[in-house]
């Protein structure tokens, strides 16, 4: 939970002829990672005869798909009609020829007469454009000094066809508005023919082929293809009675090759990947150390010769080729969509959702204390999980996160003694006046500190979370130099010690020991050297890297120059974004605090009646919606930019485990 | 999921934190000090990249290898940005990502033409494997079955029920006239440029603003390219140029793009459109060196706009577009530096190509004042 899980490397060396057995055990159990490992093969083996078989598998099973069509049968895969990973390619291959020779005749029959179908049904609707005009079509090819192109267009060339015709005389004429392939006549001189000619065949016009063995005007034409037309159609329609007492017959029969093929095919594609020896296969892949145990025993049941060599994967230094399977509860699930939506952790790395789990509702609840506007929310968070209004489903998986928050809304609402707007109800109450600590209208400056405080704390353990997961990763650089390692951590601590022993001090005028001064000011210069100035060099002198400095000193001492005040600034502002938790709270109690005065206004002043209440109804659905939004981009910001970034780099491969057909069917 | 402050919030946080690990100038100059390949790999193992460079065996560090591995980064980039880009906006985004799959289509037709014949399909279909862009999952192109079907029409017949079905039906009559596959590329490229332009035009508000003026600055890049070379290289006819560019764009508008058609001097086009380009005169006197040194001004200037895109109200589709197009611009520096590399091209012929190393001076000049 508070890391990925532990994963462990597992080479298999298989037996040829326990091959599929294995490979159906790593298929069906689900939870194998597969490595491409052909490299670990026999570079002098041959071809690698899965490859082909797959491909072979691939048009055998494209073949099926092709007669399935033919035949108007769905192309659907029947898992229950079982499957023979044993099956041979050729056989299955000579079936399909054998279906296929059945079905080709009448279905190529189907096909052609199809085609004429359409090239009649075509020819029909370039003629119908012109179906009014009393010119013999023939006559028109025939013209001494006019030359005329009617054809298809694709409808957003057409604009650009007229411009590029604009230096020629000519006539456009656009002959019908299809939003597809509109029809455009275009007629000009014949001596402009060649300029004609290329601008509609560089604007993809396609000439209307008029059929030449017709004669007469367009409309005599069109009448005569309207017959051929008719006689085609009850043609197709006795072939297509024949092909559906062909389809009755194979049906069966082709279903069941298309499912054998298609295990076969994903089966082989897998098995293309595994590294090819003489005798053996070499299968490398990466499964969670929980599974090791079940998934040993399966293969060694599959496989009384198989070798098995499992390396559990410590977490200490730089994995990042292991996937990453980020393992939590259900409840945490929303927010593992968040940590993922920034990054997946790498497989060395503290997984954040746990701490996030709790931050993120912490930080939102105290921006969002009411109890009311807290369960509204909650409520609204469970309405998108049970997925019962349609229009919203899309949404489902933030009902948890919106759920969580909601309530959290709702704790800080007893704190902050606010129940839908009202500061007065819960603090007068007998039972709930207990819980009220701190009202954030009547208590501005304190609770700004206590989100200044809580901002320092959460930065310091992002310092921490740093150091941890750069001593986890042996990356000794980063965990003694790095800005946010180490000496980032003296600094950031020291700075705090001075700006508060200065306000102690100038402000407060309370009396700090001066060597509280002295050290704090020396661990700074200290920590400003080693942390930011010397930051790089010395983690490049930690990992053996040459040169120290790179760019030259003039730039290495210009670009720490700004380094030094970027980091200052930044360590202020990192602790003072969290001022914002404190005022959006106080901007909560503020919002509220209107709707009251503008309910006051709406009921005269009475503080009761309809409108009064009305007011306070919209007004807290207003303040629900609009700080809910704020608040939670607000809580992200916070999470993304200042925490996260402290420790959090994020970037891990995510576990894709082999399933196979036949696992997914059953 | 509504667009503006809310719809924007988790993916601006997002974009800019994915922002933060793009190579700077100065990272991009150090890759390039690298004595020779294999240490540029190395340096590349200690950036963003490293994460997608790990996996690749000793044996496999070849340079299309390591190109694949890099356009990984860009894939899941754009996947991330995809997932989080409220649904208003999220056309454009996929229709920008689809210029990859559109480089992958080309690609396999060009396999088709050029390698078919070489080995057998297996072998085929390996080698143009190598070099397209990593879609995964998300790709409607079914480019193993069009290399295996053997043959351009029917890798086009494949391509039924996808974006491209109704550009290619059009160009194939061509196609299967010239038996040249000029055609059917530029009205796939139009028919994407088209309707790329049409998404950016959808959007309203800000997101229209910004949206425009990315695509748009794209989109006047390639129009203006095209021009030239379908003018100056292919000798095309004024109407043929007019057909195969576009009539629309930011900067770059359709009486530019017919004038040059028409045969007007480019040079003073050029620098009426972009001032900044000062030598066009200069780079236009000899096309063949000088067009791929013009196409990388204009890329220059597209960098510097997206650059730009990041300051003022974060709230609008201009960040993640801005940040893909500079995602993009930064793998087009990684390739040019693994090939000048693994070729030994010599450092002065391949750096006056690298795009960002060339910003390094402005962007230093803006960081001060900001």
């Amino acid at each position: 939970m508070f890391f990925p899980e532990a994963m462990t490397e597992v080479q298999l060396i298989v037996p040829a002829k326990d091959l599929l057995a294995v490979t159906d055990v790593l298929g069906t159990r689900g939870v194998f990672h597969q490595i491409d490992s052909t490299y670990l093969g026999l570079e002098n083996a041959g071809p690698n005869t899965w490859q082909e078989r797959s491909a072979g598998y691939a048009a055998v099973e494209r073949r099926i798909q092709v007669i399935l069509q033919a035949l108007s049968l769905k192309e659907e895969y029947h898992a229950s009609a079982g499957f023979d990973t044993k099956a041979d390619l050729e056989a299955m291959r000579a079936a399909v020829e054998r279906i296929e020779a059945d079905v080709k005749a009448t279905g190529e029959q189907a096909n052609a007469e199809r085609k004429r179908l359409e090239q009649l049904e075509s020819q029909l609707h370039q003629l119908e454009p012109i179906a009014d005009i009393q010119v013999e079509v023939g006559a028109l090819r025939k013209s001494r000094y006019l030359y005329s192109v009617p054809g298809t267009i694709p409808a957003s060339n057409v604009s650009r066809l007229e411009t590029s015709l604009s230096r020629v005389p000519h006539v456009f004429f656009a002959l019908n508005d299809d939003p597809q392939k509109p029809v455009v006549w275009i007629l000009g001189p014949r001596s402009n023919s060649d300029v004609i000619d290329r601008a509609v065949k560089s604007a993809y016009l396609n000439p209307l082929v008029l059929p030449e063995e017709f004669e007469g005007t367009p409309a005599q034409v069109t009448a005569t293809i309207r017959k051929e037309i008719e006689s085609s159609r009850q043609k197709i329609s006795e072939l297509d009675s024949a092909l559906a007492k062909l389809a009755d017959t194979h049906k069966n029969e082709l279903y069941k090759l298309l499912w054998n093929v298609h295990v076969n095919h994903v089966t082989a594609e897998a098995i293309a990947r595994f590294g090819q020896l003489r005798h053996t296969y070499v299968v490398v892949g990466w499964v969670p150390s929980t599974d090791l145990k079940f998934l040993t025993q399966r293969l060694k049941n599959a496989s009384q010769e198989i070798v098995i060599e499992a390396t559990p994967m410590a977490r200490a230094g730089h994995h990042s080729n292991v996937p990453v399977a980020m393992h939590n509860p259900p409840w945490l699930r929303p927010f593992e969509m968040l940590v993922k939506t920034y990054a997946r952790p790498r497989y060395e790395e503290i997984d954040p959702t746990v701490l996030i789990g709790v931050t993120f509702p912490l930080l939102f609840g105290a921006m969002f204390g009411d109890v009311g506007h807290g369960l509204v929310l909650a409520g609204f968070g469970w309405l998108l999980s049970s997925k019962r209004v349609p229009a919203l489903r899309s949404m489902a998986a933030l009902g948890g996160l919106i759920t969580i928050c909601g309530l959290m809304g709702t704790v800080f609402g007893f704190l902050y003694g606010s129940f839908f707007a009202f500061e007065d109800v819960l603090p007068n109450n007998p039972l709930f006046k207990h819980f009220v600590v701190l009202q954030p209208l009547h208590n501005i400056i304190v609770i700004l500190g206590i989100a200044i405080g809580a901002g320092v704390v959460l930065l310091s353990l992002g310092y921490l979370l740093s150091l941890y997961n750069a001593f986890r990763s042996r990356d000794w650089g980063r965990l003694f130099f790095d800005p946010n390692g180490m000496a980032g951590l003296v600094l950031y601590w020291s700075f705090l010690a001075l700006v508060i022993a200065g306000i102690a001090t100038f402000i407060l005028h309370f009396p700090v020991p001066a060597p509280i001064f002295v050290i704090s000011g020396v661990l700074i210069v200290l920590a400003t050297f080693t942390g930011v100035v010397f930051s790089e060099p010395l983690k490049r002198l930690v990992e053996g890297q040459r040169p120290l400095i790179e760019g030259g000193t003039g730039l290495f001492v210009l670009q720490s120059f700004f380094e030094v005040i970027e980091k200052f600034i930044s360590m202020f502002s990192n602790s003072m974004s969290y001022v914002r938790v404190g005022a959006f709270a106080v901007a909560h109690a503020g919002f509220c605090l209107a709707v009251l005065v503008f309910a006051g206004l709406a009921s005269g002043g009475q503080n009761t009646g309809i409108g009064y209440w009305i007011v306070i109804v919209i007004g807290n659905l207003g303040v629900v919606a609009l700080e809910g939004f704020i608040v939670s981009i607000q809580t992200m910001r916070l999470h993304y930019y200042e925490f996260f970034s402290k420790f959090y780099l994020g970037g891990g491969l995510p576990y894709e485990p082999l399933v196979l057909p036949s696992a997914q069917e059953s | 999921m509504p667009g503006g402050v809310s719809g924007y919030a988790a993916i601006s946080s997002r974009v800019r934190a994915m922002y933060a690990d793009l190579l700077t100038p100065q990272d991009v100059l150090r890759l390039s000090d690298s004595p020779d390949f294999s240490s540029l790999i190395g340096s590349l193992k200690n950036t963003v990249y490293g994460a997608y460079l790990d996996s690749l065996k000793d044996k496999d560090v070849a340079p299309r290898r390591v190109i694949l591995q890099i356009k990984r980064k860009l894939a899941d980039s754009y996947y991330s940005v995809i997932q989080m880009t409220p649904v208003e906006t999220r056309p454009l985004v996929k229709q920008l990502y689809r210029y990859f799959e559109l480089g992958n289509l080309k690609a396999v037709l060009r396999g088709l033409v050029t390698v078919s014949g070489w080995n057998t399909e297996t072998a085929l279909w390996d080698r143009v494997r190598e070099v397209l862009f990593p879609l995964g999952p998300n790709s409607v192109l079914p480019a193993q079955a069009m290399i295996e079907s053997g043959s351009v029409p029917s890798a086009v017949d494949l391509l039924r029920g996808t974006p491209y079905e109704e550009a290619v039906s059009f160009a194939m009559k061509r196609y299967s006239a010239e038996q040249n596959l000029f055609p059917l590329e530029v009205a796939l490229d139009l028919s994407y440029w088209r309707r790329l332009w049409s998404e950016a035009e959808k959007l309203t508000g800000q997101d229209r603003q910004h949206g425009v003026k990315i695509i748009g600055s794209l989109l006047d890049m390639n129009n203006l390219m095209w021009a030239i070379r379908y003018h100056v290289y292919h000798k095309l006819s004024e109407e043929e140029v007019i057909n195969y560019t576009l009539p629309f764009g930011y900067r770059v508008h359709d009486s530019d793009i017919r004038a040059v058609a028409a045969g007007a001097d480019i040079a003073p086009i050029i620098t009426r459109i972009y001032p900044q380009i000062s030598d066009a005169n200069s780079l236009l006197e000899e096309a063949q060196a000088g067009l791929p040194k013009l196409e990388f001004e204009l890329k220059r200037q597209i960098l510097g706009q997206c650059a730009a895109a990041f300051v003022g109200s974060p709230f609008h589709i201009g960040i993640p577009l801005a940040f893909l197009v500079m995602s993009d611009l930064e793998v087009q520096d990684l390739i040019v530096l693994i090939e000048a590399k693994s070729s030994n091209i010599s450092d002065d012929e391949y750096r006056p190509f690298l795009l960002k190393p060339s910003l390094l001076n402005s962007e230093r000049t803006s960081k001060q004042s900001d």
